[in-house]
């Protein structure tokens, strides 16, 4: 499934809310305003919002934000939520130090 | 590598069913958890279970996992806890963090039941210390045994913000409100009940405005919403606070379904994978079981895990013919009439407004979270009748009926599924022996005798919280809304090992109010 936004709709300029300066992604701290700001800019999907300000990416691998952050763009775009891909799932699925994840041990314990 | 015939994500209720079915078949099994303790959600929850007796209902929660547990473990499994599932890739590979390092596992079948998720809520102020969601609260104190605060806002009326409300009760925090944005409790109403007669109340149709406070939350103000969720201003209202708890649903945890590449689907929230009906996924002999499938209940995840299983089982050659079909086809049917009711994923955001028997429903529960005093005489359960007999306040078609056998006289008919209402069966002469009061998981049973002698009437209530009241103890009535009635003096308590530690607490009111009387409180605290 890999819906996508038509990239050629004007979405209009950015325009200053009030509830700007909320955290979204607080692992990251970026907040809300950032996301609008980056819709505006021509990020329009999940993916490319994730790349750009990080949100999502850090300790809790968007446990918490993933959901907000999708959502927000939907509603900065004007589209339902579920038209808007969700974050690649990827391994490790927990976060995890580099030494253990670099440290394969052959058999299991 | 080390090869299983089933590897199992997740030792909630869901991954320990399907482990045991499997590996009852005779399958290899490993399941991994990434938890200390193995039961998922179920070590958490510290309250009587719904369902039906085959579901494991009246059981309280943490016991439904150790059981399971116990099955699980007698029949070969290896269960494997601080071991977090990194990866699921190609043919079934599976990559586990154990201790410093990864280990990689291959199983022939693989089963995710990896649950959910807490989704959250923004608002100015919800980064402060203090805004945590209800299933941190929940394991704070029940795994913890930490208390969140002294005095909580809870956000969010279903069924996880009503249990956990209560359960915040039962650690000693005050529940300062449910707010809920929807016009209705989203709940079941005996949970809502169960809040609502200690005095807590409801604001539907209110979101939360802002937290107040600069290093941790003091304070919370609210307002109520229009049609299109937009504050209306001049509605606010402020609330002393330490802690707000946010329970407004849950999201499956599909990170291993999607990195093993498994067909999704939207169900306008999120996405979940498509499955067939037991549960296997668009890659043959990887499955999906439980929350991670879509959200229910723990009764449905054990059934959902048991599906799995077996499904998994047939098709390794484990079990075949017509063994296969006929316990298919078993717990199919169990699924199933757990999915029946007001309540069922089918019926999902439609406004419950009949019961099956063709009641209304209250509107009085459902928006302020108690029954009205003269309305519940219209359900099947609620009667006077002379002498003492139970009085059923369970209004909707939920999936319960623990109350369909708890009563040795028979008291207590049941006359459709699990989904139907109790009723009373005035002929049957009640002894008074409380295994109803006790067995019903919403708390929604009590016992009445308007007679009592000297013009006096004795309400028997079910009581959950510590320290218990004593015999001759004084204090006040309160009232299905948590109002004062009238002062109240305990002439019976009773706690014996069949009620599973729910104990039964007798007062003394006017007979008067013998029909309004549900709650009782110390003086001290009033
Ligand atoms: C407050 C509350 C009250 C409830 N009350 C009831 C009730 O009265 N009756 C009822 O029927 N249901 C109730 N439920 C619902 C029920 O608890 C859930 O539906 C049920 O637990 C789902 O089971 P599951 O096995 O799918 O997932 P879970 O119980 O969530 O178990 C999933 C397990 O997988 C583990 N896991 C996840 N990802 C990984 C990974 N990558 N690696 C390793 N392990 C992983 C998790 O840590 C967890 O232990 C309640 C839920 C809550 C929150
Ligand atoms: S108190 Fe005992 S006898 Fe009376 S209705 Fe309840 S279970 Fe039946
Ligand atoms: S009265 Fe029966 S169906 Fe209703 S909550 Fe109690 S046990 Fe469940």
């Amino acid at each position: 499934m890999n819906m996508s936004v038509d990239r050629t709709r004007d979405f209009g300029e950015y325009v200053p809310a009030p509830d700007d300066d909320i955290i979204i992604c607080r692992c990251e701290e970026v907040t809300k305003g950032e996301i609008r700001r980056a819709v505006r800019d021509g990020m329009f999907n999940v993916h490319e919002v994730r790349r750009f300000l990080r949100c999502g990416m850090g300790l809790c691998q968007g446990q918490t934000c993933a959901r907000l952050v999708r959502t927000l763009i939907a509603r900065e775009l004007g589209v339902p939520p579920g038209v808007l891909d969700e974050a690649t799932g990827r391994a490790p699925a927990r976060p995890t130090e580099m030494y253990v994840f670099a440290n394969e041990k052959m058999e299991g314990i | 590598m080390t090869r299983y015939d089933l590897i199992v994500v997740g030792a909630g209720p869901a991954g320990l069913s399907a482990a045991a079915e499997a590996a009852a078949a005779g399958m290899r099994t490993a399941v991994f958890d990434e938890n200390l303790k193995p039961g998922g959600q179920l070590f958490k929850q510290i309250h009587k279970f719904f369902g039906s007796k085959e579901h494991k209902a009246k059981i309280r929660g943490m016991n439904i996992g150790a059981e399971l547990l116990g099955e699980a473990e007698r029949l070969g499994v290896e269960v494997f806890l601080s071991s977090p599932v990194m990866g699921l890739y190609k043919d079934r590979e599976v990559l586990v963090r154990q201790g410093d390092g990864v280990c990689r596992y291959k199983g022939d079948a693989v089963i995710v039941a990896t649950g959910a998720s807490e989704n959250m809520l923004t608002f100015p102020g919800w980064t402060l210390p203090g805004v945590m969601g209800a299933g941190a609260a929940q394991t704070m104190m029940n795994v913890n045994r930490v208390r969140p605060g002294d005095r909580v806002l809870m956000l969010g009326s279903g069924n996880v913000g009503l249990v956990v409300g209560f359960q915040l009760l039962q650690a000693g925090c005050s529940l300062a409100a449910v707010v809920d944005a929807a016009p209705r409790v989203g709940g079941y109403g005996v949970h809502a009940a169960k809040l609502a007669r200690t005095g807590v109340p409801f604001y539907l149709s209110h979101t939360i405005v802002r937290a107040e406070g600069t290093d941790r939350v003091t304070g919370v103000v609210i307002g109520e919403v229009d049609g299109k969720w937009n504050v209306i201003s001049g509605t606010e209202k402020r609330f002393e606070a330490d802690t707000i708890c946010i329970a407004v649903g849950l999201s499956s945890s599909t990170q291993l379904l999607k990195m093993a590449g498994c067909e999704m689907r939207d169900d306008g929230a999120g996405r979940l994978p498509v499955c067939a009906d037991d549960g296997e996924t668009s890659i043959p002999r990887v499955y999906a079981a439980g929350d991670v499938s879509g959200i229910e209940e723990a009764s449905s995840a054990m059934l959902e895990g048991r599906i799995s299983g077996a499904a998994a089982a047939g098709a390794l050659g484990f079990i075949t013919g017509d063994a296969l079909l006929s316990r298919k086809a078993e717990l199919e049917a169990a699924l199933e009439s757990l999915r029946e009711g007001m309540f069922a994923p089918k019926n999902r955001g439609k406004l419950p407004d009949k019961t099956d028997v063709g009641l209304p429903v209250s509107a009085s529960l459902l928006s302020r979270g108690y029954l009205g005093d003269a309305e519940v005489f219209e359900y099947p359960g609620v009667k006077r009748a002379s002498g003492l007999h139970p009085v059923m306040e369970c209004t909707q078609n939920i999936p319960c009926d623990p109350c369909r056998d708890a009563c040795p006289k028979g008291c207590i008919k049941v006359r459709g599924g699990i989904v139907s209402l109790p009723e009373l069966d005035e002929a049957a002469g009640c002894v008074g022996c409380g295994l109803c009061v006790a067995a019903c998981s919403g708390q929604s049973i009590f016992l009445v005798n308007e007679n009592a002698g000297d013009g006096g009437a004795e309400v028997t209530i079910p009581y959950e919280f510590l320290p218990l009241p004593e015999k001759g103890e004084r204090g006040v009535a309160l009232s299905r809304s948590g109002a004062a009635l009238c002062p109240a003096e305990i002439t019976d308590v009773k706690l014996l090992p069949a009620y599973d530690k729910t104990a039964l607490v007798t007062l003394r009111v006017p007979t008067a109010l013998a029909m309004k009387a549900r709650f009782w409180k110390r003086e001290a605290s009033v």
